[in-house]
């Protein structure tokens, strides 16, 4: 489950329905987080003004974020941070690798980060001969499985106990077991002695500060505390989005993500770092480095639509709650972010080439933009993103040729708005349509013999009904019954 | 450096090249969607039940071990029961005055280190602390490391011992947020129960990095508290 690409998205999204152990896992991801965040959301007095208050704190920030990130950066600068601008991946990696060889550095630990998932940081570091080791349980899990994590917050989600307990026995040697405190013991022995000799820590970042320069990061485990306290050296990479104007806002956010996320009123643990320590003999590292990355974010804010893209604060609420994810999982969609967040940042991350499955994974349910605790209308990006689909701007081609392309889709739209809106002609229509359709639909389908006659039909009604022409019209019924009632 | 400094440049004019070609669909935008209210939502609470009451109940709901006393005397008791029931080899204990002191009270065969290295910590049994602040709403401490050495104390022990006074609890984040930022501390941890995870099959396990058990001590000299 592993190696596969957005492309293949169909393919993978039917192998995974017939995956009866990861449907059996999805199904306790939705029951136990969702179940758990209907209660948690009530615990707040006013949900819907906390979700709009942090839509307008994002949409601020997004509107002037040339001037927060500066404000972020000069705040950290001043706390004694350093900081790194790095326009793609590549450049990230290369940011991380100096850091390392600037120590002369080989114990690297990490904490979870989406960011660094995004840019397959590891593999870069590994090309290098620096294996950095995941902390988080459910990554150094993945990790250890030689695999991709499967949902933004619970990453090995997809995998049963039992196989974690046969990968453990494999890789640390521990004695066969079915106790979940075992498991969780064994990590804690083997990551410990990691944290131990660990010279950098590479962390993700929650939210920055603008007015302070503060990072915040969030967990329920302690790693992340670990990374951030023991090594020399700390560097986090934040996505350019997540700035935030002021740190009074972190409350509305503190109330949103741990709620969306996992179902808690608060994580165990959040770490507020502003800058590196005061003191020589103080507490925590020497030196912290945060990367500021874009990596195609900068190009979201072209537009209101795909602007919306950066509020997300990564919860994961939109995976659970979308049918579509609930029964294939994240490996499907072939990429970092899956569920329906994935199927609207990956297409703009990585271009729409490799991608144009994903804005059709979705039945436009909208069971996504109903938890998004910042508001975001995934169904309006998905349609943004199959509206480019459909101009062809995935496959490079020219406007010229898209108008040419287009003009007999054009023409029979011209011809229905010329019928609907001329009420004689739209009832002759339906005539004939209930006429010809005898011959063509049966039942909700395409009778087999027309099949290929008409081709859109035929493919449509594989997976679905076809509309049929009622046998009396709302028009006809009036005309000859209701019309003549006086109740 | 160049490179950086050249990318930031590059970074903050796309920023601005993208913001700016989004204008003439800005308008449209948002005329279809509404202003939000600038009230944000908090969290409901029984305004009857004091902070301390509060805390404990926020505390006990995610496994901390919360008790209250009322004096320093009755204080060192409690960690003496502690101590008594977990009979650590090590004790390791913040640079704080009270702990400190309350650690001196203790009878104890354990080694008590004051000022342990990273390396001595990674070995202890128990660490003791204070918390700056807590937070009623949601059972949380609150450690800023300007004001107490307590950052890996609190943190590598498999038990986290706290000792809070309780004219430092206040009722929500926002509170405790407006306090910290006055004199922001290079870092702040906010701490809410054990350390946990959920990561297999999203069955609860306790203690995976941080500490296994939380105990806080609170000290309140009010008695009907």
């Amino acid at each position: 489950m592993t190696n596969l690409t957005s492309e293949t998205f169909d393919q993978n999204a039917r192998a995974a329905l017939r995956d009866t152990q990861l449907r059996g896992a999805l199904d306790n991801l939705v029951k136990t987080f969702g179940e758990r965040r209907k209660e948690v959301i009530k615990t707040v007095d006013d949900w819907e003004a906390l979700r709009n208050r942090a839509r307008q704190i994002k949409d601020e920030t997004l509107a002037h974020l040339d001037n927060y990130l500066e404000q972020f950066t000069g705040n950290a600068e001043k706390a004694g941070a350093t900081i790194h601008w790095a326009r793609d991946g590549k450049e990230v990696c290369r940011i991380v690798l100096d850091l390392i060889d600037a120590i002369d550095a080989t114990n690297v630990v990490k904490s979870k980060s989406m960011a660094t998932e995004e840019i397959h940081l590891n593999h870069a570091l590994e090309a290098e001969g620096i294996n950095p080791i995941e902390t988080d349980l459910g990554e150094w899990i993945i990790q250890l499985a030689n695999e991709t994590p499967s949902h933004i917050v619970v990453p090995a989600i997809h995998k049963t106990k039992g196989q974690i307990a046969a990968l453990f026995v494999e890789k640390t040697g521990i004695e066969k077991t079915d106790d979940v405190d075992v498991l969780t013991n064994t990590a804690r022995k083997v990551l410990r002695s990691r944290f131990a000799e660990a010279e950098v820590g590479i962390s993700g970042v929650n939210f920055g500060v603008a007015e302070t320069g503060t990072i915040l990061i969030l967990e329920n485990e302690g790693n992340i505390r670990l990374t951030t306290s023991l090594p020399k050296v700390h560097i986090a990479l934040m996505g350019i989005e997540k700035v935030i104007p002021k740190f009074a806002d972190l409350d509305v956010f503190l109330k949103l993500l741990p709620r969306s996320g996992t179902g808690q009123r608060l994580t165990t643990y959040q770490s507020l770092i502003t800058g590196t320590k005061l003191e020589r003999d103080d507490e925590g590292p020497d030196e912290v480095h945060i990367i500021l990355m874009d990596n195609g974010r900068s190009r979201m804010l072209a537009h209101p639509v795909t602007r919306q893209s950066l509020a997300c604060i990564r919860c994961g609420a939109c995976l659970n709650a979308c049918p579509v994810y609930q029964q294939i999982g994240g490996h499907a969609y072939g990429a970092v972010y899956p569920g329906p967040i994935g199927a609207v940042i990956t297409p703009q991350l990585t271009g729409l080439a490799k991608t144009k499955q994903l804005p059709y994974a979705s039945s436009l349910c909208g069971a996504c933009r109903e938890v998004c605790p910042v508001k975001i209308d995934i169904p309006a990006l998905l349609l943004h993103l199959r509206a480019e689909i459909v101009d062809g701007e995935a496959d490079g081609i020219s406007a010229e040729t898209r108008v040419k392309k287009k003009f007999g889709e054009r023409a029979v739209f011209l011809m229905y708005s010329f019928l609907w809106r001329r009420s004689k002609l739209y009832n002759f229509g339906a005539k004939l349509s209930r006429f010809f359709q005898k011959g063509v639909v049966k039942d909700g389908k395409a009778r087999s013999g027309f099949a290929s006659l008409v081709p859109p039909l035929g493919a449509w009604t594989k997976w679905r009904d076809a509309p049929q022409v009622a046998p009396r019209t709302f028009k006809e019924i009036w005309k000859e019954d209701l019309s003549k009632r006086n109740d | 450096m160049t490179n950086t400094a050249s990318a930031k440049g590059e970074i903050l004019a796309s920023i601005r090249q993208n913001l700016a070609a989004s204008r003439r669909f800005d308008t449209v935008y948002n005329e279809h969607h509404i202003p939000a209210d600038r009230v944000a939502g908090s969290e409901r609470h029984d305004e009857a039940i004091g902070l301390l009451s509060r805390f404990k109940s926020n505390l006990d709901a995610v496994a901390g071990k919360c008790q209250v006393v009322h004096n320093d005397r009755e204080a060192a008791v409690a960690i003496q029961n502690i101590v008594d029931d977990l009979k650590p080899l090590t004790i390791a204990v913040s640079d704080s005055d009270i702990i400190n002191d309350l650690i001196d009270r203790i009878n104890t065969d354990a080694t008590v280190l004051k000022n342990a290295s990273k390396g001595e910590l990674f070995d202890c049994d128990v660490g003791v602390t204070t918390a700056q602040w807590a937070m009623a709403e949601t059972g949380t401490l609150v450690l800023e490391s300007g004001r107490e050495r307590s950052r890996l104390t609190s943190l590598l022990p498999p038990v986290h011992i706290c000792v809070l006074d309780a004219k430092n609890i206040r009722g929500t984040m926002g509170e405790i947020l407006q306090i910290i930022q006055n004199d922001l501390s290079r870092t702040v941890t906010f701490v809410t129960g054990p350390s946990r995870t959920s990561d297999i099959e999203l069955t609860l396990a306790i203690g995976v990095h941080g500490p296994r058990e939380l105990y806080v001590i609170v000290i309140s000299d009010e008695t009907n508290a």
